[in-house]
């Protein structure tokens, strides 16, 4: 009776010794519904915008861990899930914002040659005169 | 009581184990690159001043994403959950990143849509000032054209004046002043001037002399009645005795052009015989 005892601690130990290292199985919680459907709406959100102009690395990034992330969730390995999520989530966003930088760059600079070009345009009209 | 003690002691055992697995009352923790990482790149973000202008927001879920990544490394939190949240840190540190850069490009595009702007206004009002410059002075010529015209005018006047007997008419047309003379100029069928009407050209001699820049076309008219040939070489010979006239009394013969239009230009119906009196003419034309 006391050595079934003993044994019965000495694998509780164990157990929660191998939880803390994060061994496959241990799930740590729920599943992550509520970070995979942000980062779904944010994933695509980036790419109804000019991500796909501007950024498409960081969207395809953003793509791959979404997908991660799904996979996981199915396989029930809900810690990868919810990394992959997060990952997709922030990726999506600096997509979305990195194009947003890009395209702003672009008209600003189409602006400058724009100008640049009406004051040569100004110049030659007013020395004909 | 011995079996009792060593159990005891494996529970003991297992707790410590676990206990250090936890980090309670160790030593110095693993450092972390890839946290050591993050916070370099939160503090640098943190450190631009258009960063923290522009994107306050996004650095501030920078830095608490950072915080997080920071709590799970002194929890000893497993090292994949640290390099994960500080990963996550380094995007958040990216967005707060282009966020500025999106403000700074915007404000640009702004002043620049605005100075576009001025040149183009500038460029629409110096063209309109143009325009208007432009239209004052062809308005000006067009005014001073006609005052010319209407002081050669004058002068043909007083010429049709001074040619009295010979009754002309004056008229102002595109090609010119016109003085439209009479046929009595010559005997019927005739192309030879009349001495009497030779008299009374001689102010046009005048006129010609005075006004060295002057020109005149004469140009002989007949009315339809016979062989039209023949009123086209009458009016033709017509026209050329009055131009011989010119030149013989020393007008340039560069100045004179002489031409019979027989009865292809009648100014009235010729079935009446005042329509045809007044197809039968001699017309001097003045050029502007």
């Amino acid at each position: 009776m006391m050595v079934q005892r003993f044994q019965y601690v000495r694998w509780i130990g164990v157990g929660l010794i191998g939880c803390m290292l994060g061994l496959g199985g241990c799930s740590a919680g729920k599943a992550p519904t509520a970070t995979l459907a942000k980062a779904e709406l944010a994933v695509d959100q980036a790419s109804k915008s000019k991500a796909s102009e501007y950024a498409s690395l960081e969207l395809r990034t953003a793509r791959e861990h979404l997908e991660n992330a799904k996979q996981a969730m199915q396989q029930k390995n809900y810690e990868q899930a919810r990394r992959q999520a997060e990952k997709a989530l922030v990726s999506a966003q600096l997509a979305e914002t990195k194009a947003e930088a890009a395209s702003a760059r672009q008209t600003a600079e189409e602006l400058r040659k724009s100008i640049e070009s009406l004051r040569r345009e100004a110049g030659r009209s007013s020395m004909k005169n | 009581m011995l079996k009792r003690h060593r159990s005891r002691q494996y529970v003991v055992l297992s707790v410590m184990m676990g206990a250090s697995m936890m980090g309670i009352g160790c030593g110095a923790k693993q450092p972390s690159v890839a946290l050591e990482s993050a916070r370099t790149a939160y503090t640098q973000a943190e450190q631009k001043p258009q960063v923290a202008a522009n994107a306050p927001t996004a650095l501030r879920e920078a830095q608490q994403a950072l915080n997080r990544a920071e709590t799970a490394w002194e929890k000893d939190r497993d090292e994949t959950e640290i390099s994960h949240l500080a990963y996550l840190t380094e995007q958040r540190v990216e967005i707060a990143e282009a966020i500025a850069e999106r403000e700074l490009a915007d404000a640009d595009r702004e002043t620049l849509s605005q100075e576009r702007e001025a040149i183009l206004r500038e460029a629409r009002a110096r063209e309109a000032e143009q325009a208007r410059i432009e239209a004052k002075r062809t308005q000006r010529e067009a005014e001073l054209a006609l005052v010319d015209r209407q002081a050669a005018a004058v002068q043909i006047e007083s010429l049709q004046q001074q040619l009295g007997a010979l009754q002309a008419k004056t008229t102002m047309t595109e090609r010119g002043t016109i003085l439209t003379l009479d046929s009595v100029l010559f005997e019927t069928n005739e192309a030879t001037l009349k001495s009497g009407a030779l008299q009374n050209l001689y102010p046009l001699v005048s006129f010609l002399r005075e006004n060295p820049e002057r020109t005149i076309m004469i140009e002989g008219h007949t009315d339809s009645m016979g062989d039209e040939n023949y009123n086209l070489e009458l009016s033709q010979q017509r026209a050329e005795s009055v131009r011989e006239f010119l030149m013989q009394n020393g007008i340039e013969p560069n100045r004179i052009m002489a031409r019979g239009y027989g009865e292809t230009a009648p100014v009235a119906p010729n079935n009446t015989a005042a329509g045809r009196q007044q197809n039968r003419r001699v017309e001097l034309v003045f050029p502007n």
